[in-house]
């Protein structure tokens, strides 16, 4: 073990006045699947798009393996092995099922800019892109245009885009925002199976997703992590229990 | 349904490069284009097809930017008026300074000079999509407009440049004097630049720059920068372009700043959106279409850019995917088996939607002529009829036969609807 898979250093984001993200110091190491759970507008997406380079820290630094990548395009940090999905389902529409996949491969399979390569002649792109519907279980759905699937497909094809590049870090934003029970289930057992061996790196509101699927949650209560640790302890705290859990019970009321 | 079948001969893996069903379209093309000439070998016959050529390539290449990028562009006569105006320079340095360029080649520097311009401006221009890039689209367009007045030494001023193609070496025989052979040149650099654009389409930059049209942020995370995206498709666009413009300057031997210019810019659009900017075959549609309309019709009425706005307002209202979408949503009734059912009520339509359109036609005609004929001439021809423009009868027969045929056509439309609803049913079980 190296540098981490993911280090945020004093990590700041202000809006205006508004301070999102508070100094927030946090490693994620290679392998782990790290779940950041938190209120409604503690800052999980913010600290989310601060990781994947679609806004630039106020203060602080992200690290990604060792490499400062707080001033980075996303296409760059993506290029560097981090892969993100979003929590709005994030496809190409008008593109069938394949061709979704397909441009979640172009850039990895060394085709980047191309003009010289036809894509319908390339038998390994085919094929690669064929294996990824398999693993999420859309290959009946190849030909279909992406608008038309039904929300929990669209949602897996979307964790089958962030997957096909290859990348070692994956982070997902609620992956299972706005399903049915059995919904949840398919697509956490879907993210653990395509994910094996990745750093994973995931926002949830679906406490029973979170438990089942970290190694680690961190909890963010107004821009600043008040404990991160393993599912039990989080649980357990009484930190959590008064900043979080009990907001969470308020809600429900 | 194509899709089926590419991605089943890419999954085999080394299957047909030529297979059938993909370059028999293209053959056609080509024997269409060999034998146009042999039906319209007049010279004005010649006149238009040059003309539609050219223009196929310049919307086909626009199309890139508007249909595949979903870049709206308001300058893009630019890039090929600035190919054209370096394209008729050449031809003047063949004839004055012995320059050695066979003709045949000249809209390739037409193209390069197109793609220099488009990577210059686009490296600015490309940093946003949507509305910045349109703006600044206008604001280049006006700007290379206004250039082409006041830099007397390379435009022209207002009489603009000049050439003579003839002057070049002469090419296995031909020295390009002739219209027909000026259509050869053309039609072969219409099918290489079309076929181009659509190999184009089919490669790794082709599809990203549909996935950034589509969703430019999701695209950035799969490991594409927007902008270079864009980039690219901008300098593939005014490559294509400019050699449009390069066959413009072999064609009509003169650019002036109309080339450049807003009006221009503004009739590509138009003519790609009437052809439809989702298909491929969209902006060639458009291009004849509207060749057709401006060179024949307005030898018969003067008032021929109304109609085209008219055509142009209605497609985009009642046919957003353009005239190839018109004829798209047709597919569907024909791999049913069932478009035969169509053919009664389109039959039964045609006769008073033809009135219709010729009845409200002439009630254009007769009142532009009653406003805008010399004083004292009463009398104008109208399908073969000679009748008195400032008379009360012509019109009130006009704009009757109008609302007679609308209202025929009100009637005949539900038949038509429940013919259309049939004929894209699909029996459950088949």
């Amino acid at each position: 073990m190296s540098a981490a898979a993911i280090e945020l250093k004093d990590l700041n984001k202000s809006f205006g006045l508004a301070r999102i993200i508070r100094g927030v110091d946090l490693s994620i190491g290679r392998g782990e699947r790290h779940a950041i759970i938190g209120p409604n507008g503690a800052g999980k997406s913010t600290l989310f798009n601060l990781i994947t380079g679609k806004y630039r820290p106020s203060s602080g630094s992200v690290h990604l393996a060792g490499t400062d990548i707080s001033r980075l395009n996303p296409y760059q940090i993506n290029r560097m092995g981090l892969s993100r999905s979003f929590q709005i389902t994030n496809i190409f529409p008008k593109m069938t099922v394949f061709e979704n996949i397909r441009c979640g491969l172009l850039y990895s399979m060394g085709y980047k800019y191309s003009f010289w390569h036809l894509v319908d002649r390339q038998p390994k792109l085919t094929e690669r892109a064929d294996e990824i519907l398999e693993q999420i279980n859309l290959t009946d759905r190849r030909h279909l245009i992406a608008g038309v699937l039904t929300y929990a497909e669209q949602r897996a094809l979307e964790i089958g885009i962030t997957i096909a590049g290859g990348a070692d870090i994956v982070m997902l934003d609620e992956p299972t925002a706005g399903m049915s029970a059995s919904e949840t289930d398919y697509i956490v057992d879907l993210i653990r199976q395509v994910t094996e061996g990745k750093t994973l790196v995931i926002v949830e509101h679906d406490m029973g997703v979170v438990f089942n699927l970290a190694d680690r949650i961190s909890v963010l209560v107004y821009g600043e992590i008040i404990e991160s640790d393993a599912p039990e302890k989080v649980r357990a705290s009484e930190k959590v229990q008064e900043a979080y859990l009990g907001v969470a019970e308020e809600e429900a009321d | 349904m194509s899709a089926v079948s590419d991605a089943e001969a890419a999954r085999r893996g080394k299957s047909g490069l030529f297979s059938l069903a993909k370059t028999a379209p293209w053959f056609i093309a080509a024997v269409l284009l060999i034998c146009l000439p042999l039906v319209f070998n007049s010279g004005a016959g010649f006149t238009v097809m040059n003309q539609m050529a050219i223009t196929i390539i310049f919307a086909l290449a626009y199309n890139m930017l508007l249909g595949q990028g979903g870049m709206l562009s308001f300058g893009h006569a630019v890039y090929m008026g600035l190919g054209g105006f370096f394209c008729v320079h050449l031809m003047n340095m063949v004839e004055y300074d012995g320059l050695m360029l066979p003709l045949p080649l000249l809209p390739l520097f037409g193209g390069l000079f197109g793609l220099l311009f488009a990577f210059i401006i686009g490296s600015f221009s490309t940093r946003r999509a949507g509305t910045v890039f349109a703006m600044i689209s206008l604001g280049v367009g006006e700007l290379i407009a206004s250039l082409s007045i006041i830099v007397v030494a390379f435009f022209g001023g207002e009489e603009g440049v000049s050439g003579d193609r003839t002057m070049g070496p002469e090419v296995a025989g031909f020295d390009f004097a002739q219209q027909s052979e000026v259509y050869y040149l053309t039609a072969a650099w219409l099918f290489i630049s079309a076929l181009a654009m659509f190999l184009y389409s089919r490669t790794p930059i082709g599809r990203i720059s549909n996935a950034v049209r589509d969703n430019e942020e999701r695209a950035e995370f799969l490991g594409y920068s927007q902008r270079y995206v864009r980039w690219i498709s901008f300098c593939a666009s005014g490559f294509f372009a400019g050699i449009a413009g390069g066959l413009f300057a072999i064609n009509f031997e003169i650019l002036t700043e109309e080339n450049l210019n807003l009006a221009t810019s503004g009739s590509i659009l138009l003519i790609t959106f009437l052809g439809g900017v989702g298909f491929f075959l969209g902006p060639v549609i458009g291009a004849i279409v509207f060749t057709l309309l401006q060179t024949v019709l307005s030898l018969y009425t003067e008032i021929w850019a109304l109609y085209v706005g008219l055509l142009f307002v209605l497609t985009v209202m009642f046919f957003p995917s353009g005239l190839a979408g018109v004829i798209a949503i047709h597919v569907r009734p024909w791999q049913l088996g069932k478009i035969g059912l169509l053919a009664a009520p389109y039959l039964k339509m045609i006769v008073p939607a033809a009135l219709f359109v010729f009845s409200c036609a002439a009630v254009l005609e007769i009142l532009f002529h009653a406003r805008h004929a010399a004083l004292g001439e009463e009398e104008m021809w109208l399908y073969g009829l000679t009748i008195n423009s400032q008379g009360v009868w012509p019109l009130t027969i006009a704009i009757a036969i109008a609302v007679v045929s609308l209202i025929i056509l009100k009637r005949l439309a539900p038949s038509l609807k429940e013919a259309w609803d049939e004929a894209n049913h699909q029996e459950t079980g088949s």
